[in-house]
């Protein structure tokens, strides 16, 4: 078959010469990329005034480099400010910034709270992994005990849901790049949201993964989350901690 | 309508996503390698595809869809 005859539905919104993308083979950031772009293909109004944001640490950094809306490249511990100020000065725009759990709360902590709490119009998908840290401090936030850290994490990690619900924010969901549909469905309504929208992604990372615990090849490792996931709509988010229960909780939590 | 799946060689890497979610069992991961050395999927049963689209949902390098073809009239 000529490959460069037909072309792929969505071909649009990606950098042709950035493909095959610089992701391992199984990695999830992929299929939350092909989710993404899915549902904003959709959406006519919304599509032409999208501009994607990242502070350009980890993997999850990267993926604006990969699509030709436009691009938001901030510096770390500056992302949600310098975010929240473009959507200042341009209205008409949504933004859409994708971070990594190392962003969340170890350099953006309180630029998140504060977003959270003015209610700007921005809808932020993070991509956990549980793994990414610079340095010691970061690990205690976000991780959990079967993570990547050699000695161990004595502390409870951060429930992240239920920080951004309490602090206002009008749209929380959970999900896996498993669930793919429905990720896609939850940006597609996350894009209508006035106020702040968070997606929490949690995604198998491969690499440090493997060394660390039996959780097989990459294709288990997706099964893996598919067998211990439960998808429970509008769940109060205090009771969704990873810690609290054996599965982990997936759904709309939050939608006002 | 007839479908067909197209598959980019080029962009590739063998992670077998599209395999494992085919729910009919259309695509099998052949031993042909493209340049990256990456085992590609083929397609061996075409007539079992109920254009789910899971494949194309999935894929993870835009490698993988579907296409919707007219059939001619005879």
């Amino acid at each position: 078959m000529d490959a460069g005859r037909i072309r792929h539905p969505v071909d649009f919104y990606l950098y042709q010469d950035k493909l095959p993308f610089l992701w391992c083979p199984g990695c999830g950031i992929g299929i939350v990329i092909n989710s993404f772009v899915q549902a904003v293909d959709k959406k006519l109004p919304t599509r032409d005034h999208i501009a994607v944001a990242s502070s350009g640490l980890s993997c999850a950094g990267k993926i604006p480099e990969v699509l030709t809306f436009l691009e938001i490249k901030i510096t770390d511990d500056k992302l949600f400010r310098s975010a929240a100020l473009y959507k200042r000065n341009n209205p008409e725009k949504k933004v859409v910034v994708f971070f990594s759990e190392n962003d969340l709360l170890s350099s953006e902590g309180k630029d998140l709270l504060a977003v959270c709490e003015q209610k700007t119009n921005i809808l932020a998908i993070l991509i956990n992994t549980f793994v990414y840290q610079i340095f010691i401090e970061h690990r205690k936030l976000v991780d959990v005990p079967f993570s990547a850290s050699t000695s161990g994490n004595s502390d409870s990690p951060f429930n992240i849901p239920h920080l951004a619900a309490s602090c206002g924010a009008s749209y929380v969901a959970r999900w896996t790049p498993l669930h793919c549909r429905r990720l896609k469905s939850s940006i597609q309504k996350a894009l209508d949201k006035e106020g702040f929208s968070l997606i929490e992604v949690i995604s198998p990372c491969l690499m440090y993964h493997a060394s660390c615990g039996n959780l097989g090849k990459s294709l288990d490792r997706m099964g893996l989350f598919l067998k211990n996931t439960q998808i429970l709509h509008n769940e109060p988010t205090e009771n969704v901690d990873l810690r609290e229960s054996p599965k982990i909780k997936v759904g709309n939590f939050i939608d006002r | 309508m007839k479908l067909h799946i197209n598959i980019h060689k080029e962009r590739c890497k063998g992670c077998g996503i599209c395999v494992e979610v085919c729910q009919t069992g259309v695509l099998v991961l052949s031993e042909k390698k493209n340049e990256r050395d990456c085992n590609i999927p083929e397609v061996v049963a075409m007539d079992e595809c109920i254009n789910c689209r899971m494949c194309e949902m999935f894929c993870p390098d835009f490698a993988i869809w579907v296409t919707e073809e007219e059939e001619e009239a005879a």
